[in-house]
Formats: structure tokens, C-alpha cells, sequence
């Protein structure tokens, strides 16, 4: 049996299912389509209306500050977390475990739990803050067009630290312990250990991970879906969920099609610098 | 080395680390550490339980008393979401659809993938780093950026509202990144055991499915245990292609579920009941197949 008749199954699958579909998006980000009758070409119309629609210069921006915010901090609290428990501390699987569940759990059910908490009359958080005398920092969480877009922001941060916790974990361990001795040796003291020593080594992985980070975050949407459906006032929209809104709910696909291929962009670019800057090619497991 | 990580025995991982006090001993910094540590590890944990609690709860009981535990130890939330007597929506159908997609669509792509990565590990073939190329590439193509397409494309298959077509169109985003892992596991795997069978007049095929395939079970595995979790919790392309009510899957169910408050004394009892449900079965493969859970999510990020 030749080898073309072993990758055909995966090749046939993956050139109608991604190539075909992303093609066809560059396509239809050039017509004006309802999705029935005839796809009318308008060039680069879509993306000169683009330029003028402030709703998705909101998204744009909220998609972005998502894609600096989250990872940055996802990423520098697993880097605490990975680095507090390596070394087999005392209750190290413990906090493991309480750190790793939620990242096991699905994003709907984590934003539905999440936005009966942040719910203004009954809502955990606002329970608590009334009953120790904080009334003042009661927050309508998902309704104030200032707070929202930082209350939705919680939820994938709690979510996922403990995944680059995990990795990192994984990362700091696979460091020789002859370099630990070294470095004791020359008396180095914690601190130093971190800066000097360990994260240099886990550079590799920490970039790749920030990257991981930073195209989840560009690609959030069931959180908006659940807690806020972009508003109020847009405060909250991102890219996914405009490209949502505006192909499937209002039946633009030609447009729908333009913020796709932004998004497209913007995802692949980050990806591609990744891959420029580290090249990964290099780094061959 | 990724791999083999991953199907290396647990044991070896925690062996190689030496028992140290840990960094801080002696450091003014270790209580803080600790303290960070513990509220951390609360704040992490608490919602998990205070979404279990409430499933127990009386409405009333949710919103007077968020911190109270429940009164009465009972599975009748769990037996109405079940059968949608009281919801409307029949939650024990969305898991069962939910069930067969995350089965179907890992039999598929795992097969579809194994073929793929077994040919390109072993085979010379124009177009081999063409293809190898090309997946790398489709890593960074956000699914969103196909959602239009796909749903015209798998409508006019007529599946839409299928769970088999939700189960294609799963099995070809999630495929790019197995073809890679297994491609790079089968490169390292040694290739007397094949050239033996070869010789005993085995096809290639036959090698294959008789040799690679049962010895290569643990990476296997571990491919399924990676992807089972985005499957499970997948809404996007469930949202987009299923409109009608008895194909949705949990996530979605759970998305659109809308109680109305107060109207019945539990509606609020309910959707976390719902919830649990689609959280409950996650829970226990975690605590099942930790490790290999762990080490597979590793695997991905190294890569």
C-alpha cells in the first residue's frame, strides 16, 4: 500500500475542513453576502467599513487588551506557583491539584458559575463585601461599562493559572540538579536562583507558553457569550464574538468574513513572530 | 523527549527531584509564600464547591444564605435536569450527545492521524515536508477565522444539526496538532520490529495496524486524554451548528439555559445541577489519570 493512501484520510479531511473554509473566508471578505441569493464583489468595501466601525475598534482593542492582560498575568502567577512548588515542598500535590482543576473544567460552565457570583443583587461578591461593611466597593461586576471588560478578565485568568503552572513545574524540575549545586556554591541566594538560574533556562517554555496564552485570549468568546454578550455598550466585545454577532445573528457573512480575516491576521502574526523569534525549528523534541 | 515523557511510567518523574526543604527555608519570604499559596489554593477551590453545594440548595437558600451548607442530601436536582421535566430542556439527552461526539470524534481523528504521522515518520514521498509544513502552519489559524465557510460547507453535506457533521468538523481542527505529536513520536520509535515483520511478508498496512498500533497504545492514549478536554467543552462550532434543540450538546444546553428566577422554587438549584453535570464526569478523569493528564498537557506545550 503506497504511503499517499496512509496521509489521504487526514489530507482530504483537512484540505475541506481548514484549507477550503480558509480560502473561502478571503474570498467572501470581498463580496457583500446574506447568505442566500447572489454574493455581490464589492473589493475591499468591508474593510474600508471596518476602518469606520467603532464597534469593531472596540473589539479590536478589547481583543487585544485581553491578549496582553490574561496571558501576562496567567503566566507570571503559574510562573510563581511552578516555582513555590517545585522541590517537593511541604503539600506540594495539594496545591497542584486545587491550581490544575479548573483548567480541567469547561469555559461555559466556569463563565455561568462566574456570573451568578458577579450578579449585583445576590451575587457571592457583593454578598461578601455587604456583609463585612464594604458596601462601597459593591460593583454592578457585569453591568458598569468601566468594570466590566476587568470582571470578565478574571475568569480566564482564575481558570487557567494552573496550566503554566503545570508546564513551568515540569520546566523548573527538568533542570539539572548539579546546576542547583553550582549555584549554591556560589552562594546565591534565592532570589538570585530565580532570575539568574532558572528562568533564563525555562525561557524556551515560558515563550512558548506566553504564546499559547496569547492566542487563547485572542480567541475568547465563551465567556462574552455567557456573561455579557459584549455590552453593555460594547464595553466588552471582542472579535469572536462581533464575527458571531454579525455574520450568524445578523446574516452579514461578507462582513462577518472581514473580521474573520482580521482575526486571522492578528492571531497568525503573533504566531509567526513566535516562531521568527524562537525558532522553534531549532528546538527539535 | 516530549513523548517519551509522556509514556514514560509515572514514578520516574517525582523520583528524580530530591527532597529539599524547599527554596525558601530560611528566607523571611517563606510565610508570605505560603500565605500566597494557601488563599491561592481557596480561591481556586471554593467556587468548584460552591457550585457543588448549590446544586443541593433551595433557590432561597442560594441567595439568602451563599455560604450555608445544604440542608438535605438529595439527587432529585440531578434526576430533573436528568429527564427536563421541570427545565424543558433534557439534559440527559445533550450528555449522551456530547458522549458520542467526544467518542466519535476521538476514534476518527485519532485514526486519521496515526495513518498520517506513522507515513510521514516513515515514508519518502514528495510533499512530505510540504505536508509537515502546512500543519505547523494550520496551528495558527484561529477556527473562528473557517466558522463561515464550514457552515455553509457542512450544510450543504446536510449535516447540519448532525452530530456526525459536528463530529468532522471536531476531528479536522483537532487533527493538525495529533498528526504533528504522533508524526514526532513514530520518528523516535526504533524501526527493527517493523523491518522484521516486513521481511516475514507483512504489507505495509499490515504492519501497521498488527505491530505499531499495539505498541504505540500508551501515546495513543495520552493524545486522546489531551484532547478530550476542549472536545467536552467545545461551544463555538456546537452553537453555530446546531439550531435544533435535541442535538445540542452539554455546553451548549448549558449556555442557553435560561431559568427564569423565582418562578419555580429551584430553577437556580437546577442550572447548577446542569452544571455539575457536565463537570462531574472532567472531575473524575482528573483525578483518575492525573499524571497522564499533567504530562500530556506538557507534551502539547513543548511542542
Amino acid at each position: 500500500m503506497p504511503w499517499y493512501l496512509f496521509i489521504a484520510p487526514a489530507s482530504l479531511m483537512l484540505l475541506a475542513l481548514m484549507a477550503y473554509p480558509l480560502f473561502d473566508t478571503l474570498r467572501l471578505s470581498l463580496f457583500k453576502w446574506g447568505g442566500l441569493g447572489p454574493q455581490t464583489f464589492i473589493g475591499m468595501r468591508n474593510f474600508s467599513k471596518l476602518f469606520g466601525d467603532e464597534v469593531f475598534w472596540r473589539a479590536l482593542s478589547n481583543s487585544l487588551i485581553f491578549a496582553v492582560v490574561v496571558p501576562f498575568v496567567t503566566v507570571s502567577i503559574g510562573l510563581f506557583l511552578g516555582v513555590a512548588i517545585s522541590r517537593r515542598m511541604k503539600g506540594w500535590q495539594i496545591y497542584r491539584i486545587a491550581f490544575f482543576i479548573p483548567v480541567m473544567m469547561s469555559g461555559v460552565v466556569v463563565a455561568t458559575l462566574w456570573a451568578n457570583m458577579f450578579e449585583y443583587n445576590h451575587g457571592l461578591f457583593n454578598t461578601v463585601l455587604r456583609g463585612i461593611g464594604l458596601e462601597g466597593l459593591a460593583q454592578n461586576w457585569l453591568g458598569d461599562r468601566n468594570v466590566a471588560l476587568m470582571s470578565i478578565m478574571l475568569v480566564p485568568i482564575w481558570q487557567s493559572v494552573g496550566f503554566p503552572m503545570i508546564v513551568l513545574l515540569a520546566a523548573v524540575e527538568g533542570i539539572p540538579q548539579e546546576m542547583h549545586d553550582a549555584a549554591t556554591m556560589d552562594g546565591v541566594n534565592e532570589w538570585q536562583r530565580i532570575w539568574g538560574l532558572i528562568v533564563p533556562l525555562i525561557k524556551p517554555v515560558l515563550a512558548s507558553i506566553t504564546m499559547l496564552s496569547i492566542i487563547g485570549a485572542m480567541k475568547v468568546f465563551d465567556i462574552v457569550l455567557v456573561m455579557t454578550k459584549g455590552g453593555p455598550a460594547f464595553s466588552t466585545q471582542v472579535l469572536g464574538y462581533y464575527l458571531f454577532e454579525t455574520a450568524f445573528r445578523s446574516g452579514n457573512f461578507g462582513y462577518g468574513s472581514a473580521i474573520a480575516v482580521v482575526m486571522f491576521a492578528v492571531v497568525f502574526a503573533v504566531a509567526y513572530g513566535y516562531v521568527r523569534g524562537v525558532r522553534i525549528e531549532s528546538v527539535e523534541y | 523527549m516530549a513523548v517519551e515523557r509522556l509514556t514514560s511510567r509515572p514514578s520516574g518523574g517525582s523520583a528524580r527531584v530530591r527532597r529539599t526543604p524547599g527554596w525558601w527555608a530560611g528566607s523571611s519570604l517563606r510565610p508570605i509564600i505560603y500565605g500566597l499559596l494557601v488563599v491561592g489554593a481557596l480561591v481556586q477551590v471554593y467556587p468548584i464547591f460552591f457550585l457543588l453545594m448549590n446544586t443541593l440548595k433551595t433557590d432561597t437558600q442560594i441567595l439568602n444564605t451563599p455560604f450555608s451548607l445544604p440542608t438535605s442530601l438529595s439527587f432529585a436536582p440531578f434526576v430533573d435536569v436528568w429527564t427536563g421535566e421541570r427545565t424543558g430542556m433534557f439534559f440527559g439527552r445533550y450528555f449522551f450527545n456530547s458522549v458520542i461526539v467526544l467518542a466519535a470524534t476521538l476514534v476518527l481523528m485519532l485514526s486519521i492521524s496515526c495513518l498520517c504521522g506513522y507515513a510521514m515518520a516513515r515514508g519518502q514521498f514528495p510533499g512530505n515536508g510540504t505536508l509537515h509544513q502546512a500543519l505547523l502552519l494550520s496551528l495558527a489559524v484561529p477556527a473562528h477565522a473557517l466558522a463561515i465557510p464550514l457552515y455553509f460547507f457542512v450544510g450543504s453535506l446536510g449535516l447540519r444539526n448532525s452530530l456526525f457533521g459536528l463530529t468532522l468538523v471536531y476531528a479536522a481542527l483537532g487533527a493538525p496538532f495529533t498528526i504533528i505529536l504522533m508524526r514526532a513520536y513514530f520518528m523516535h520509535m526504533p524501526v527493527e520490529l517493523e523491518e522484521a515483520a516486513r521481511i516475514d511478508g507483512c504489507g505495509r498496512l499490515g504492519v501497521f495496524l498488527r505491530i505499531v498500533v499495539p505498541i504505540s497504545r500508551g501515546p495513543i492514549a495520552g493524545m486522546a486524554i489531551i484532547n478530550i478536554n476542549w472536545i467536552w467543552s467545545e461551544l463555538f462550532f456546537s452553537l453555530i451548528l446546531m439550531n435544533k434543540a435535541d442535538v445540542r450538546t452539554l455546553p451548549l444546553a448549558i449556555a442557553l439555559y435560561k431559568p427564569a428566577p423565582m418562578t419555580v422554587e429551584t430553577v437556580l438549584g437546577l442550572q447548577y445541577a446542569a452544571m455539575a453535570l457536565a463537570t462531574i464526569p472532567v472531575l473524575i478523569l482528573f483525578f483518575l489519570f492525573q499524571r497522564q493528564i499533567a504530562s500530556g498537557m506538557t507534551m502539547g506545550a513543548f511542542k
